[in-house]
């Protein structure tokens, strides 16, 4: 194609406008002992799940928690195509991706380096409740789709996870649930939105010891935890306190999922008949 | 059905003792049954009234994959000197969402003289079989075997492409042009008849 | 990891053993196997280091740039992790077969490490709003002998403290500011690394919770729970592996023993760099 020589081209490098605007540090919460959106500091977003979404897969869901909103499909069990991936223990995989414009900078097609990060957590986080070995030879594919982030995007794509899972008849020991927190200093606050995890990451000051985030998945009925991570400097009496609060969380999560299960149950019944 | 019948993967359904087995669906751990699929729970007395079953239906939704000494439904695909592949199409009567690859070998194709066996007097590209699961086999298929009368091709394409006729154990009739062509016929049982037409 | 086969009487017998307190060579559950730091090694680098814990061996090349400034952040200088796994380690490693253990094991650090206390990232910075050092840490995985992302986060902190940057002098002329960077070989600064996390793995093997977990007890153990530690006892970033789960009990008492022995270890490590440093020791290389 011949170029326009008359033409300036633009700079080779560009930057996104929302990189140079000034983020000053907020708050946690006000003098009400409200945060920024009015929840209190261990007060739970309300959450909106549905099974059965994605007509193609074999099961999916979709959750919404406020402004953050998770698509995930499930397809197989089937067989494993490529030789060298192959081994005769079930496997399950993760793909875990933000869409370009789920985020307030726009994302890569291109799965970055964090985004893989999230899909081998969320892989840890599913595979101790799948009964792979009822699996062998076969492998299980799993495709998490942010479409918008307002913070705790992990732990609502484990959710929505172990929601499509299920739907999909596959076989597991139990269900999985996640929750996240975010602290700074002493105080603690439960499912951080996006600019609530900025804040406590991009801590300014050096003295501050105690400032991140933590997600914790668990399986409520062997009551054990099958996936931890924390980003941000904690200390570790204060991750400990901030665990046994995730499990707290996840609990009363609990019912939301299997009501959506029963009901996604319950609509395919009433479809069939 | 109840909405309390519906239980989701993880929910305790009962203790595992002498009198409660768990059946399909369900997986027992430190002494309680529980379920592992979404699904209706239900119990029912064992044939000789002794214990009590308890096993989880999950309705259409079946996720099946070949297991050894299952009965499978499969499309021969190729077919050489020693050994012919073909695709799996079907798990007893259950329709598999994807197909799997399995391999019957020259020395499973029947069960006597098997030295003698010529695998293009057996089966040819096209044909439905109906095979039995040996092992689980390597990376590439299932090992599969048709050393059985009830075994072997159900429905045989005639080179006129017409479906054809068995006529003896080992031979098939096209109905068109009379021609008789050499197959491992299967003896259909009347089960497998209907697994086949889903298939 | 690599691929070691243990049989089912193999493993029993690790966790057998295991009950009875004992570790296959005689350890216990929150001893290190022997190792050997050694920094300054290799010329062409800015900062290097190679440690060897029993069998795994790590070798670290810091090469320092300077770039412009992430507009995000326009005070603070930036750090790239990148880990080749060598064939030689493993033939599992040929190709690409690797690439998943080592964007595990960057990812690891890139996390640990992103805590602005890790190492005084402002001092990076040459000039405010538009040049920063950038260190290129690149880890090569000569011998894989189990408990890696320990061994590498060792020998990444060894490398730091061994760093020497250019110093950097600015004159400011008409159209901008003009930097000149030394290359006199004794004309730099060095970095503060006292802070800088070294990632402890916790086993669970049986009951039991070990560190330094040899490749065989790698293979006996479903769950590990990897934390970054300060030397203040502060953990940077955490994670669990592993196809198994945890109850919450134990993963408090692995966070304990994780910063009991990551302390420890802090401490001994910038003992040791300090000493090393003090006398004129003729590097002794690869060959022993």
């Amino acid at each position: 194609m011949p170029t326009d020589t008359r033409r300036i081209s633009g700079p080779e490098i560009s930057h996104s406008p929302y990189d140079y605007c000034l983020t000053p540090p907020i708050d946690l919460i006000g003098a009400d002992k409200k945060r920024l959106d009015g929840r209190l500091p261990a007060q739970l977003r309300p959450l909106f799940l549905r099974a059965g979404v994605i007509s193609q897969a074999r099961g999916s869901g979709y959750i919404e928690v406020d402004q953050t909103k998770v698509i995930c499909a499930v397809y197989g069990p089937r067989e494993v195509l490529r030789r060298e991936d192959f081994s005769l223990k079930g496997q399950l995989t993760c793909d875990f991706k933000f869409t370009t414009f789920s985020c307030r900078l726009r994302r890569q097609h291109q799965q970055d380096n964090q985004e893989k990060d999230l899909s081998v957590q969320l892989l840890e986080a599913l595979e101790p409740a799948v009964c792979l070995q009822k699996y062998p030879k076969s492998q299980i594919n799993i495709y998490v789709t942010v479409l918008q982030n307002d913070g705790s995007a992990l732990s609502a794509a484990i959710i929505c996870a172990s929601l499509a899972l299920a739907s999909a008849g596959i076989e597991m020991y139990d269900l999985v649930l996640a929750s996240s927190v975010a602290m700074r200093d002493a105080l603690t606050i439960v499912d951080p939105t996006e600019r609530e995890e900025e804040a406590v990451l991009n801590k300014t000051h050096k003295a501050e010891l105690n400032a991140g985030s933590m997600t914790v998945a668990f399986l409520p009925s062997i009551n054990q935890v099958s996936a931890i991570s924390s980003d941000g400097e904690i200390l570790c009496e204060t991750l400990t306190k901030s665990m046994r609060l995730c499990v707290e969380n996840c609990l009363k999560l609990y019912p939301v999922l299997q009501q959506a299960l029963v009901k996604h149950r319950l609509d395919k019944q009433a479809d069939t008949s | 059905m109840a909405t309390s019948r519906i239980c989701v993967p993880g929910q305790r359904l009962n203790r595992a003792d002498d009198k409660h087995i768990g059946g399909k669906g369900t997986y027992s751990r430190n002494g309680f049954i529980y379920s592992s699929v979404l699904g209706y729970w239900e119990e029912r007395p064992t044939n000789d009234n002794t214990e009590i079953l308890i096993s989880v239906h999950t309705g259409e939704t079946q996720t099946v994959i070949p297991s050894i000494d299952d009965i499978v439904t499969a499309r021969v695909t190729n077919v050489n000197p020693r050994f012919c592949k073909c695709e799996i199409l079907s798990v007893g009567t259950t329709p598999l969402c994807d197909v799997y690859r399995g391999l019957v070998r020259k020395e499973d194709v029947r069960a006597t003289e098997k030295d003698r066996v010529e695998m293009y007097r057996c089966f040819r590209p096209g044909d439905i079989i109906i095979a039995r699961v040996l092992s689980l086999g390597d990376a590439q298929s299932y090992i599969l075997g048709t050393a059985e009368n009830e075994l072997g091709v159900a429905i045989g394409m005639s080179e006129a492409g017409v479906s054809m006729v068995p006529v003896s154990w080992c031979k098939m009739q096209c109905p068109k042009t009379l021609n008789e062509e050499f197959r491992k016929v299967a003896k259909v049982r009347p089960e497998y008849i209907q697994t086949v037409h889903q298939g | 990891m690599t691929d070691v086969d243990l049989s089912e009487a193999e493993k029993t017998f690790i966790l057998h053993s295991m009950q009875d307190n004992f570790r296959e060579d005689g350890r216990g559950c929150e001893d290190f196997r022997h190792m050997e730091v050694e920094t300054g090694l290799i010329s062409n680098t800015n900062g290097s280091a190679r440690v060897r814990l029993a069998s795994t061996d790590i070798l670290v090349g810091v090469k320092v740039q300077l770039v412009p400034v992430d507009p995000n952040k326009p005070n603070v200088g930036r750090i790239e992790f990148f880990l080749d796994c060598s064939a030689n380690a493993t033939p599992a490693f040929e190709g690409r077969g690797g690439e998943g253990l080592a964007s595990e094991i960057t990812a690891m650090l890139t996390r640990a490490y992103s805590c602005p206390s890790a190492i005084d990232y402002p001092s990076l910075c040459v000039l405010p709003g538009q040049q920063c050092w950038l260190l290129y840490i690149d880890v090569l995985l000569l011998e894989c002998g189990g408990n890696l992302f320990d061994a590498v986060s060792i020998a990444v902190k060894s490398a730091l403290f061994n760093l020497r940057i250019p110093n950097v002098t600015m004159t400011k002329d008409e159209g901008g500011i003009e930097l000149d960077v030394s290359d006199d070989p004794f004309d730099f600064k060095r970095l503060d690394v006292a802070g800088a996390p070294i990632i402890v793995t916790v086993n669970k093997i049986g009951h039991f919770h070990v560190v330094d977990a040899s490749e065989k007890e790698e293979v006996c153990s479903l769950a590990r729970l990897m934390l970054g530690i300060t030397e203040k006892g502060t953990v940077t970033a955490m994670k669990k592996e592993g196809s198994g789960s945890l109850d919450t009990d134990s993963i408090s008492e692995m966070i304990e023993s994780a910063k009991k022995v990551g302390v420890e270890l802090n401490k001994c490590l910038l003992n040791i760099l300090m000493t090393e440093e003090g006398q004129e020791v003729k590097p002794v290389g690869f060959l022993r």
